[in-house]
């Protein structure tokens, strides 16, 4: 069973890198480890799922904008309830829906168990290399997050 | 005056909202798209090592970094005074190309093309690169995300890391390539080349045998009679990484020929009470407003601007597709040179000819000798200053300008990116679709509005460099009365 974690985001642009920074926190972490992959990537859509190909399960970190919680806010979503999840939408092409179905059309190995980790962002306009302090707190929370959903052994009771 | 509001935009990169303002008897008094404004780039920027910027402006977007990064490159070569050795042009520009190749595919199949392979009044569930894979067939998808994935290795190769190179200096390139790899990119650009013969044929089945799509791409709705800029070589050939900038007229004339150095002697920009964008015109010819003609100062700069601006292609295939492309669409040769064509909707066509070029571009450096030199480093001299670099973005012409001390510690920092040059022509397209299909407040049909995208995404615009998307929603259209009240809403997913 291997995992690939996708740090995504830009990483100039204040709370937009949080899953850049997380996935970060988690590669140290996990570094002697065999059955992980951490990586980070700018853009979702195709580039994201040609990202993802050939791995198990992926778990995907993001900054959101969801308007309906607090900075800081951690929440984890499936593929399709990404409703403020950034940059998956934001590509050169199409949003990460379409590209799984291009992907799976098209006979790509691609992940079975897709989770995506939201971080809710409180400043996405102005370049900085800083998370605010929301959602620089957040972080321990995000990694706990992706460490325990890499260490269960299944993901079914979670639902499909 | 009433308002409509198309937004989010479908398969804009990034975040944009077209408004339409209508008037009182409900025909389109103004239209233009809004973006989402980042700030404070340019602070981000001063106070740092100006060599460190082939990689920060690379991380600007998601999108296009290849583009920022040579430009950044070539913009530190100016400022250190370190002309690159031969080997190191050829270099980064067969990584350019790559890039090219990729991002061209993308737009053709996955962006603009589903307009065409689907129709433009096709739902748009199926007007996307799924309909494409299922109309035109699922070995076209393969080899769609074949050409992404083997150019993405070869700028992995070449630019030391995937999607955001790392490898350009000051006066060099801190990558040789070896004879081996050499040898697997010249296979990849060979395949490139066979796989953008094969798009133009789809183009050709597709669109040029349609008579009614033939109709659509010459229709008044989206021609527009503007100024075009692109980078030639010193042959006047399109090249998208080195040359001098030329600004045609409506009539083909050349306004200018002038080195990248001297763009802000050339290029004004104009300031809208009703946005924070800004528009940039010819300062040679002036602001008259968003209208066309050889008396307004506005431009475009997009694939079918560098082919207006050429006298033909640096490569065979390209040039035979180019010709072609002028003689189909009715342009005549004056003075050896082909007229402008305006169509805009051409701008597909044109950018497919463009793909064939970047491919054949490939193979030729991949086949130079030199390539695998490893004399890749000119030695910075002393801080100029003053550093511009310029090179052909995927959607228009990339201007990047930093300025520094004696120590190369950033003070300034300007860009226009490439989609920037194409704000008011956008405008001007988008107003244009409105008014031919929205009357006395009559309007929505499903594919009526797809044909307003159309006059934009055409531009392949990339918000990305200015804004990130923030989220997916379904598309709505709201229209608002004098007051400002909704008076109707219409949405799809």
């Amino acid at each position: 069973m291997r995992t690939i974690v996708v740090g995504l985001g830009n990483p100039i642009l204040s709370d937009d890198s949080v899953g850049i920074k997380a996935a970060g926190l988690v590669k140290e972490l996990v570094a002697d480890a065999a059955d992980i992959e951490v990586v980070e990537a700018y853009a979702g859509g195709l580039r994201l799922m040609e990202a993802i190909a050939g791995y198990d399960r992926a778990i995907i970190v993001d900054a959101m904008t969801s308007g309906t919680c607090q900075p800081g806010t951690v929440v984890r979503l499936k593929p399709g309830e990404g409703a403020g999840t950034r940059n998956l939408y934001c590509t050169h092409d199409i949003d990460l829906e379409t590209s799984l179905c291009v992907g799976r059309e098209l006979g790509l190995a691609l992940p079975g168990e897709i989770r995506i980790i939201g971080i809710e962002a409180e400043d996405v306009d102005n370049f900085s290399e800083e998370l605010t302090g929301s959602v620089r707190a957040a972080l321990p929370e995000a990694v706990a997050e992706i460490l325990s959903l890499w260490r269960l052994a299944s993901w079914a009771p979670e639902g499909a | 005056m009433s308002r409509i509001t198309i937004d989010p935009v479908t398969r804009l990169e990034g975040h944009g909202k077209i408004e339409i303002f209508l008037n009182e008897e409900g025909d389109v008094a103004n239209a233009y798209f809004q973006v989402p404004e980042l700030r404070g780039f340019e602070q981000f920027c001063v106070g740092r090592l100006a060599e460190e910027m082939p990689v920060i402006t690379n991380r600007i977007c998601g999108v296009c970094p290849e583009a920022h990064h040579m430009a950044a490159s070539k913009a530190l070569d100016a400022l250190f005074a370190a002309d690159p050795p031969p080997a190191t042009k050829k270099l980064r520009e067969l990584l350019y190309c790559a890039f090219f190749v990729t991002d061209h595919t993308t737009h053709f199949y996955a962006l603009g093309g589903p307009d065409f392979i689907l129709g433009p009044d096709a739902p748009p569930g199926e007007r996307n690169i799924l309909g494409v894979i299922r109309k035109v067939g699922l070995d076209v998808g393969r080899q769609v995300i074949d050409c992404r994935a083997r150019n993405h290795q070869v700028i992995k190769t070449v630019g030391g890391r995937s999607i955001h190179p790392v490898a350009g200096l000051p006066g060099g390139w801190s990558r040789p390539i070896t004879v081996t790899e050499r040898d697997e990119i010249t296979a990849i650009a060979r395949q490139n080349v066979e796989f953008a013969q094969f798009t133009l044929q789809i183009f050709e089945d597709v669109v040029l045998k349609n008579p009614a799509y033939m109709d659509l791409v010459t229709a008044e709705t989206y021609t527009h009679r503007t100024y075009y800029m692109g980078m030639v070589d010193d042959r006047q050939r399109v090249n998208f990484y080195h040359g001098k900038v030329r600004v045609v007229g409506p009539d083909g004339s050349e306004l200018l020929r002038y080195h990248p150095d001297d763009y802000a002697g050339q290029i004004a920009e104009r300031v809208e009470p009703w946005s924070y964008l800004k528009y940039p015109y010819l300062k040679a010819v002036g602001w008259k407003g968003f209208v066309d003609g050889p008396d307004s100062g506005v431009y475009a700069a997009s694939p079918l601007s560098r082919l207006n601006v050429a006298d033909g292609m640096a490569t065979p295939l390209a040039q035979e597709q180019f010709e072609r492309f002028f003689e189909t669409l009715g342009s005549s040769r004056v003075g050896g040179r082909y007229q402008p064509v305006h169509y805009r909707l051409a701008t597909h066509w044109a950018r497919l000819v463009e793909l064939l070029y970047a491919a054949e571009r490939m193979l030729e450096l991949a086949l130079d000798p030199e390539i695998t030199s490893r004399d890749l480093r000119t030695r910075p001299g002393a801080v100029t200053g003053r550093g511009i670099g310029c090179v052909e973005a995927p959607r228009g012409t990339l201007t990047h300008h930093y300025e520094a001390d004696e120590r190369g510690i950033l003070t300034r920092v300007n860009m226009i990116v490439g989609t920037t040059n194409n704000y008011a022509a956008m405008t001007m397209s988008i107003k244009k679709a409105a008014e031919r299909i929205i009357t006395r407040g009559k309007i929505v049909e499903e594919g009526m509005l797809n044909r307003i995208e159309m006059a934009f995404r055409l531009y392949d615009p990339c918000l990305s460099c200015a804004t990130h998307a923030i989220g997916k929603m379904p598309l709505s259209v709201k229209i608002r009365d004098a007051s400002g009240a909704v008076v109707r809403t219409v949405s799809r997913n």
